[in-house]
């Protein structure tokens, strides 16, 4: 089931045989079963499936929203729970959760006043020598105006489109610094040219502050273009199909999307989609 | 960065454009709006015909009515009677009010936090709203005596249901995702409370406290009649006036009375425009 590469070290995420129900007895629904990954730190990984695969299951796992019926969730060697108290985690939730009394200067700023113990947590968790300890607090500023916001850090959300406010949630979860970025189809209210545009921040962001991203999403094109990995998943149980390397060069322009090795990852993703519906539905 | 530009521009032209003007323009804009009649004609033509019947009626049963002449001579003649015991009222309703809103919003944090609390609280909050409070008063002012306690509490009583429904509502409406973002950054209870929920039931706050300020003038008014040997306040003075049959008294007190729970009203309004200049209700 593991299809990902071997690595030396804590891996940033490590899911072994985790298994999720909702409800008891025959009548409960098998969210996830028997699901295991291991992500390498620094890796972009896209969980990719139908609706009922598990994929936001897995993800509310890893940022410690849920807590998993059997097998183990590690983020860095350490438990969800122990990871969130150390603020490793940052989350993008489908919509872009601001709070609307606050400009977007301190939307992005909030989480700074929050848990303030955490820095001296993770400092202390294991396995971190090969990292800075404890990041420095990133000036928010900069990062809204590399997210193109510079315009708006005084405006409230409601001033602002769907695209930018989305905009405003991914820069206040990389303001965390953290080691672990969960997006849960962040771009899926957007239209297409916010959508594109976006993807192409959000790998700037990542390939500035270097960060593993586990990014859920429907769309195979979304996928293949900012994955190193993607994780195909099918239904009835939840569980990995599939673990698809994407060896294309980095950063991916325009030009890439045109050519024939992009569409090929796209078909070879499209074809394992279909047959985990295909063998489900038999 | 010309990548950040350029989806800038996408992003706020594709959708919805941005709004500054929204903010701006909306104000003065309803101001100016009273200047055109046929904002303002419909309400004076109302009350011309109102003045009108009034003043038929008042000559056909004089011992009904006052005209409105003589209430106006009474107000003016004795301002200072009136605007002394409209204080007196007004302060036993701000004064409740007050102690009824501590109280509701301790207690709405309290049982939004503590399961335990919103079962051992919530029945008996629900008894007491549903009580009628005049027929509580008597007994408080038997209680309390003649001074300003029984009236304290009848205006906190009073206050207290709404505020605390709306502001337990309010703290339990934070959006789930919202939550669950500073949940992951292991948001401490306090800070959820104060960053989160607290600021979130302020739109419900305010609902309740445009409820709860004419109310509380009720309440005021109820305790002093009730306390038939009170001798202060508008209340007393309806019911010594309507006693003594002087109605030209007891209806320029109600005017006043009106008056006052107008302003109050307006007070809330406009502190509400500023407090959620954010919210949707605020913009019109």
């Amino acid at each position: 089931m593991d299809g990902s590469v071997k690595v030396p070290g804590t891996p940033a995420l490590e899911l072994r045989s985790v298994r999720r129900a909702y409800g008891f007895g025959p009548s409960a629904t098998v969210a996830l079963d028997d699901v295991s990954l291991t992500v390498r730190p620094g890796s972009f990984v896209s969980l990719i499936g139908p609706s009922g695969c598990g994929k936001s299951t897995l993800l509310r796992l890893v940022a410690g929203l849920e807590q998993p019926d059997r097998g183990d969730v590690r983020v860095h060697g350490v438990t969800p729970a122990e990871a969130c108290a150390a603020k490793m985690i940052g989350l993008v939730p489908q919509t872009p959760a601001l709070l609307p009394w606050m400009s977007v200067l301190r939307n992005v700023t909030l989480p700074q006043k929050i848990n303030r113990g955490a820095a001296k947590r993770r400092g202390r968790i294991a396995g971190f020598t090969e990292r800075e300890s404890a990041p420095a607090a990133p000036d928010m500023r900069e990062l809204l105006v590399k997210a193109g916001l510079g315009e708006a850090l005084h405006k409230l959300p409601a001033q602002l489109s769907g695209g930018m406010r989305q905009r405003v949630a991914i820069v206040r979860a990389f303001g965390l610094r953290p080691d672990m970025l969960v997006m849960d189809e962040p771009f899926s209210a957007l239209d297409e040219f916010t959508r594109e545009s976006l993807q192409d921040q959000l790998l700037d962001l990542w390939d500035e502050l270097k960060t593993t991203v586990l990014f859920v999403t429907h769309s195979v094109s979304e996928a293949v273009r900012l994955s190193d990995t993607v994780v195909v998943m099918a239904p009835k149980p939840g569980r990995i199909v599939e673990s698809i390397e994407v060896d294309l060069p980095r950063p991916r322009g325009e030009r890439l999307f045109g050519e024939h090795r992009f569409h090929e990852y796209e078909d070879l993703i499209r074809d394992r989609l279909r047959r985990a519906w295909h063998s489900d539905a038999a | 960065m010309t990548v950040a530009e350029e989806s800038t521009a996408t992003a706020s032209g594709a959708e919805r454009p941005a709004e500054p003007s929204r903010f701006s323009l909306s104000h003065p804009k309803s101001r100016m709006a009273w200047i055109r009649p046929s904002v303002w004609l419909p309400l004076v033509v109302m009350l011309a015909i109102i003045a009108a019947l009034w003043e038929y009626g008042a000559r056909k049963l004089p011992y009904l009515l006052p005209s409105l002449p003589k209430i106006g001579s009474s107000l003016r003649t004795n301002l200072g009677y009136y605007v002394h015991n409209a204080l007196v009222t007004l302060g036993e309703a701000t004064a409740g009010l007050a102690m009824g809103f501590a109280a509701a919003f301790v207690l709405a944090v309290l049982t939004s936090e503590l399961p335990l609390v919103r079962r051992a609280v919530m029945p008996i909050a629900v008894v007491l709203n549903v009580t009628p409070l005049v027929a509580i008063a008597p007994a408080l002012v038997v209680a309390f005596g003649f001074g300003p306690m029984p009236k304290l509490i009848i205006t906190g009583l009073i206050c207290f249901f709404p505020i605390l429904i709306n502001t337990a509502t309010g703290l339990r409406s934070v959006p789930r995702q919202v939550l669950q973002v500073y949940r992951t950054m292991d948001a401490s209870r306090i800070e959820l409370l104060w960053h989160l929920r607290i600021p979130h039931a302020l739109p419900f706050l305010f609902a309740a406290l445009r409820i709860v300020f004419p109310l509380s003038i009720i309440g005021a008014v109820v305790a002093e009649m009730s306390a038939s040997g009170s001798t202060r306040g508008l209340g007393t003075a309806i019911s010594v006036a309507s006693s003594m049959n002087q109605l030209p008294v007891v209806y320029a007190s109600i005017f006043v009375l009106a008056l006052m729970g107008v302003l109050l009203l307006l007070a809330v309004t406009l502190v509400e425009r500023r407090a959620l200049h954010w919210h949707d209700s605020t913009q019109d």
